[in-house]
């Protein structure tokens, strides 16, 4: 009773407070929300639960920052409660490409890139096709031999319906003429338990979630998706050395919904950029293995309209969702 | 490995430590008695301010709020059939009743200590056996996830009893609820009437507030408009339990806690279905199975044991794998990270005394819990004095708060609303919430993983049957369904000799 009546003022005082927010008179004034459209434990949120007390730091004035998983379709459900909020300044979100712009492609979304106003890129994490290291397939080559032979028997898992693992596996199946099975997971996680599972034959995910365990000899990189091997792990070839032509990765980034205020932006932007370049963060980045890659603001978008006129020339080539 | 722990003991035993369980604890079990608030919010909430903390002091609160909630669940489930959590369902089935007898006192008691012997054979496997148990949780694939869920789903089908087509229509409804949202596999939007606030689907916490919360305030106010405003005398019985009486849970307490245990290995089912999975087993073996739901000591000890069984071991996979078991494990993963600990398996080399320590306060949170929850227990048992149309208008707002800091979404509470309305409806029409919300559990695990099978198989569905453990689940599926039918044929068959 003592209990539910204190909770209960304070809780009622809590939500009085958040009610009465006005302008933005001394940016920002109460927690910003920043929604991840993956599961957690996945790429994207390991990158958010690292980086956002670097960001609060910079931002100043007791800022904080309150995480949100919204995983599923591909990143779908997570975009698009990014576009629809309210551009008031107290949400944005992690923007994973291809993803974000792949979807509005395919079908018709609530959202499209100009629903958003880009804030910076932090992050260039290329993609990877791994195996169990029990597995048979000892470069991509093995693997496409196999599946020439056995068509349609090569099960490899991704994180969701036209994300980069999706669109590179698709790229690579049809440079290499195979047939193979797509299994979409919700999340990078979840795909990477099921390679460890020995569930799927071959795993579609980004070096930064494949690093880890490649070192302690649990799977096996055939190839990394990328013009050049990666420094943290010097011995996974890429698709070029094995003569596929496949450059795919996952850029994530920050935005917001698109009409937000510009102080708002502006301030995020600059404390992203400083946070990146901070000296801990970066430490720490390399201990969990994240390839940064900072871009500003007028930059990411630049970047983003590039990208997107490119998926845009593949879609009609090839859509990658019949 | 033991060594470890002799290393890390010390570590855990600083005040500063100490009196982060506390607070930890004291915070969960509050958290938990909330309807609307669940573990998962508090930790999440708290890991910016452990921000600034140790990581031992951190993952010490954290460890205490996790291990409060999954009892602080049981306080309105037993005293106002409100599950404070999802994982407190079970325990409204034999614990409200008890309180109608009553012996609120004595079911509390029970839940407590249930709760807190679940907790301590969750927190031990954990730190004995997590290396072991994470190659288990890697066994289940997407073959074993679906049968996993229609096990969940048959045990419910049998959870309705006399009532089966009331029953099914609850569990149909809840199917129903997990249907809309986004198609997990292609993406397509079923059911969202082009609104963007269906597109994520409904949160479970919605719907179990929704169903569970919103009917007793309204029936309370209903039955004070009656009755008038009148408080309700306070009648407890006297629970003074000797060791003796405590027996006759030990096999219902080691059952619970093997399905708690197992249950929270696998990533993605959890406390929500290992307590109703338990209840239902424990009612099964009964030589009384008709006894429970009718407000018996022994249901609630079977869904408290259960639900913090899991607590621990739901942890195995997300310290080894990285492969967080549950919500809270996965804010707990988060808060891993933000002190720069990457789980998976370096963290155990690396950060010893960090993880080791961590497993000692999950242990060390389970007997505290029992300590705190002692005198917890005697301040929440005045709720029942209150008079019922001033707890009717103190549950509404509660609700409203907790389900809006689900999703921050206006939208959440009107749907908990308006399932408030169908849930009084439903219970008007005397049909069983508890299939709808369980089935929104299960529906969607199941349908996302048929199609993964479907995926892998090419269209053949046979790598269900070809694995040990999801045949292992298919056997325990069809002894569950056929267990009615062979009670059934032994009965008539006693009846044709007498």
């Amino acid at each position: 009773m003592m209990f539910r009546k204190l909770a209960g003022s304070l809780l009622v005082a809590a939500a009085a407070a958040v009610a009465t927010s006005p302008a933005l008179a001394e940016y920002p004034e109460r927690p910003i929300t920043m929604i991840v459209a993956f599961s957690p434990g996945g790429g994207t949120d390991v990158l958010a639960r690292s980086f956002a007390p670097f960001i609060e730091k910079y931002l100043g004035k007791g800022a904080s920052f309150t995480i949100i998983n919204k995983p599923g379709a591909g990143g779908e459900v997570g975009f698009t409660a990014v576009a629809k909020s309210k551009p008031d300044g107290y949400t944005i979100g992690f923007l994973n490409l291809p993803n974000l712009l792949a979807i509005p492609i395919e079908r018709e979304a609530r959202f499209s890139l100009d629903s958003f106003t880009p804030l910076a890129n932090m992050v260039d994490d290329p993609g990877a096709i791994n195996v169990h290291v029990d597995s048979p397939f000892k470069s991509l080559k093995d693997l496409v031999t196999y599946a020439k032979e056995n068509p349609g028997a090569v099960t490899i898992g991704t994180s969701g319906v036209g994300g980069d693992d999706h669109l590179a596996v698709l790229s690579f199946a049809k440079q290499a003429g195979i047939k193979i099975a797509h299994v979409p997971f919700p999340g990078a996680a979840p795909n990477r338990t099921a390679l460890l599972g020995r569930h799927i034959t071959a795993g579609a995910f980004n070096v930064s979630e494949a690093i880890q365990y490649a070192q302690e000899g649990k799977i096996r990189i055939l190839g990394v998706m990328a013009e050049k091997r990666w420094e943290l792990a010097p011995d996974a070839p890429t698709f070029k050395e094995q003569g596929f032509d496949v450059i795919m990765g996952s850029q994530r980034g920050m935005g917001a919904p698109a009409g937000f205020p510009e102080e708002a932006k502006n301030k995020l932007s600059e404390a992203i950029g400083k946070a990146v370049n901070d000296p801990e963060f970066q430490e720490k980045a390399k201990k969990i293995y994240l390839p940064l890659s900072f871009m500003p603001s007028d930059e990411y978008a630049a970047f983003l309209k590039q990208k997107d006129d490119q998926f845009r020339k593949m879609w009609k080539e090839e859509p990658w969702r019949k | 490995m033991f060594d470890a722990f002799l290393t890390a003991l010390p570590l855990v035993l600083t005040w500063p430590v100490i009196l982060a369980m506390v607070i930890g604890t004291i915070g969960g079990i509050s958290i938990g008695a909330l309807p609307g608030l669940t573990a998962t919010m508090g930790i999440a909430v708290l890991i910016p301010i452990t921000f600034a903390l140790d990581p031992l002091p951190a993952l010490g609160m954290m460890a205490g709020i996790y291990q409060g909630a999954m009892y602080g669940g049981a306080i309105p489930a037993i005293l106002l059939r409100i599950p404070g959590t999802p994982a407190a369902i079970a325990t409204t089935l034999d614990g409200y009743p008890m309180a109608q007898k009553g012996e609120a006192a004595y079911a509390l008691r029970v839940s407590l200590v249930s709760s807190a012997l679940g907790g301590i054979a969750s927190a031990i496997v954990l730190m004995l056996l997590s290396p072991p148990l994470a190659v288990f949780a890697l066994e289940f694939g997407p073959g074993e996830y679906f049968m996993l869920a229609v096990f969940g789903l048959a045990s419910i089908s049998v959870l309705l009893g006399d009532n089966a087509i009331k029953g099914l229509l609850s569990a149909c409804f809840g199917l129903f609820v997990g249907i809309v949202g986004l198609d997990p596999m292609t993406g397509h939007e079923r059911f969202t009437f082009d609104s963007m606030h269906l597109v994520s689907g409904f949160d479970i916490i919605v719907l179990l507030t929704g169903l569970y919360a919103i009917p007793p305030a309204l029936i309370m106010g209903e039955k004070a408009l009656r009755k008038g405003v009148s408080g309700d005398v306070l009648r407890l019985k006297k629970t003074q339990m000797r060791l003796r009486e405590w027996l006759k849970f030990v096999r219902i307490w080691i059952r619970a806690s093997v399905i708690g245990i197992v249950i929270g290995i696998i990533p993605g089912a959890g406390g929500n279905v290992a307590s109703f999975l338990s209840w239902n087993e424990t009612k099964r073996v009964s030589k009384n199975p008709k006894a429970f739901g009718t407000g018996i000591p022994e249901g609630v000890a079977a869904a408290e044991c259960a639900n913090n069984g899991d607590s621990s071991s739901a942890l195995i996979p997300a310290i080894t794998l990285g492969v967080p078991g549950n919500a809270v494990a996965a804010v707990i993963l988060g808060g891993l990270l933000v002190h720069g600990m990457q789980p998976g398996p370096a963290l155990f080399r690396e950060n010893p005394e960090i993880i080791y320590g961590f497993m000692i306060q999950m242990l060390l949170t389970a007997f505290l819990m029992f300590v705190l929850g002692r005198y917890g227990a005697r301040i929440f048992i005045q709720v029942l004095r209150i008079p019922p149309v001033l707890l009717a208008t103190m549950i509404v707002p509660m609700t409203v708060i907790g389900v809006y800091s689900v999703q921050n979404s206006v939208f959440d509470i009107w749907m908990c609303l308006g399932f408030g309305v169908i849930g009084y409806a439903m219970e008007k029409l005397d049909i069983s919430v508890a299939p709808a919300v369980l089935a929104l559990i299960l529906g969607p695990m199941a349908e996302s993983n048929l199609r993964r099978v479907l995926l892998i198989g090419q269209g053949d569905v046979s790598l269900i049957f070809q694995r040990p453990i999801s045949l292992i689940i298919l056997a325990l599926t069809v002894l569950v369904l056929s267990y009615p039918l062979l009670r059934y044929l032994r009965q008539g068959r006693r009846r044709q000799t007498v």
